[in-house]
């Protein structure tokens, strides 16, 4: 955990012991705060608007109902993102795990302001994410774009590490046989180690 | 595992630490020396380079417009539902099924106990009883009878058709039968008279009633 989480886990804990004597400020300064990430890691569960704003909703009523008997066991975002998880799952037993419908995709996409090269990227990504599975999809984006650690994961999926690691490789492994072939251009990233 | 690449030992370690070093979460070594692997290996700088737009893809933001101002407003309203418990519970596709099980189970429930009850009335008045039963049910005009141990059983059956009579009780250790009219119609004390005086009957008492 770096400095930059250190301090925003503070505030998110200030923010949850403030939700937890009714503040509703508390509560709608973390939803904001979590909404784009949220929204996005759900993405990889569902494309449908309504149900990831219903699981984001059914999220923070718990961690409304919650807040007190949290006990920082974890980091709250590693808490809230197990919520989200385990509300998506139980909104896609609802709802069945619908698959990307492409047309769905585009109309949505033509309401964003992609830049022609974000939404390259976009292709190339949708394209390597539809050969995972859904636990193999989350464990990436948690990964790589949420930027958790394999012991969080296993927090927020609530399986052993070794569980993770298994749904990473296989991931990657997948990804690097699929992604090549349609990455087309080279990294637009420095291939250098940060 | 099989790693996919076909190196040693240093190809393995560079694929187990390019995720945390693309997340800034692995130390300063662990990144000067994937550097240094990298810049000597080409199958995992072109690994490394994939993992790099993977996560560059990945930090993009969400392409699904979700407004959080919107959903924010519904949340809040959703905390001022009258009933909160049963607010995040939406309706399930399935619920009907539990609820026509529940439904069948206690119409079953209600069956039962209904034809329980009905067993139970029924039961507590049998329409039978055996002659070996101790208690008899004390009917008008039974009457007690012992007769001689000589009678035929030809001049009993005879004497209890004659009377309109049969038995309903006996013989018990003296040998004393319990008799009472077949129809309700005959007259008790007649029939007790024409006991009395018919050869072989030894005793013909009436029994009370009422103890």
């Amino acid at each position: 955990m770096n400095d930059d989480d250190t301090d925003s886990d503070v505030t998110d804990r200030m923010l949850l012991q403030r939700m937890s004597a009714g503040d509703r400020a508390a509560l709608g300064i973390l939803y904001r705060s979590y909404h784009g990430r949220l929204c996005r890691f759900l993405t990889r569960l569902t494309r449908r608007a309504d149900v990831i704003e219903e699981v984001i909703n059914d999220c923070f009523w718990i961690a409304w109902q919650k807040a007190g008997s949290f006990h920082g066991d974890s980091r709250v975002s590693t808490w809230l993102m197990g919520i989200a998880y385990r509300c998506g799952l139980k909104a896609l037993r609802q709802h069945g795990d619908e698959p990307v419908e492409d047309d769905a995709r585009h109309e949505e996409r033509n309401s964003a302001p992609d830049l022609d090269e974000d939404r390259e990227l976009r292709d190339w990504l949708s394209k390597g994410l539809d050969r995972l599975s859904a636990d193999q999809r989350v464990v990436i984006e948690l990964v790589y774009g949420v930027g958790h650690t394999l012991d969080d994961v296993a927090v927020i999926m609530q399986c052993p590490v070794g569980t993770v690691k298994a749904r990473l490789f296989h991931a990657r492994v997948k990804l690097r046989n699929v992604l090549p072939s349609l990455a087309g251009d080279s990294p637009k990233r420095s291939e250098s180690a940060p | 595992m099989t790693f996919p690449m076909d190196s040693g030992k240093d190809c393995v370690r560079a694929w187990e630490m390019m995720p945390w070093v693309l997340q800034d979460t692995a130390t300063q070594e662990q990144g000067a020396w994937l550097d240094s692997h990298l810049a000597q290996c080409e199958a995992c700088r072109a690994e490394f380079a994939q993992q790099s737009r993977l996560r560059l893809a990945l930090s993009l933001p969400a392409d699904v417009p979700v407004d959080a101002d919107a959903g924010l407003g519904r949340l809040l309203a959703r905390l001022d539902t009258p009933d909160p418990q049963q607010a995040p519970l939406r309706p399930r596709a399935g619920n009907w099924l539990s609820r026509a099980l529940v439904a069948a189970v206690l119409v079953q429930a209600l069956g039962i106990g209904i034809l329980g009850v009905k067993l139970w009335s029924v039961g507590g008045s049998p329409s039978y009883r055996t002659l070996s039963q101790e208690t008899l049910p004390a009917t008008p005009g039974t009457i007690r009878v012992v007769p001689d141990a000589n009678m035929t059983l030809a001049d009993w059956n005879a004497l209890l058709h004659a009377l309109r009579l049969q038995v309903v009780n006996g013989p018990n250790d003296v040998g004393a039968y319990t008799v009472a009219p077949v129809s309700p119609a005959s007259t008790a004390q007649h029939v007790l008279q024409q006991l009395r005086t018919t050869r072989g009957i030894l005793l013909a008492e009436p029994v009370a009633a009422t103890p």
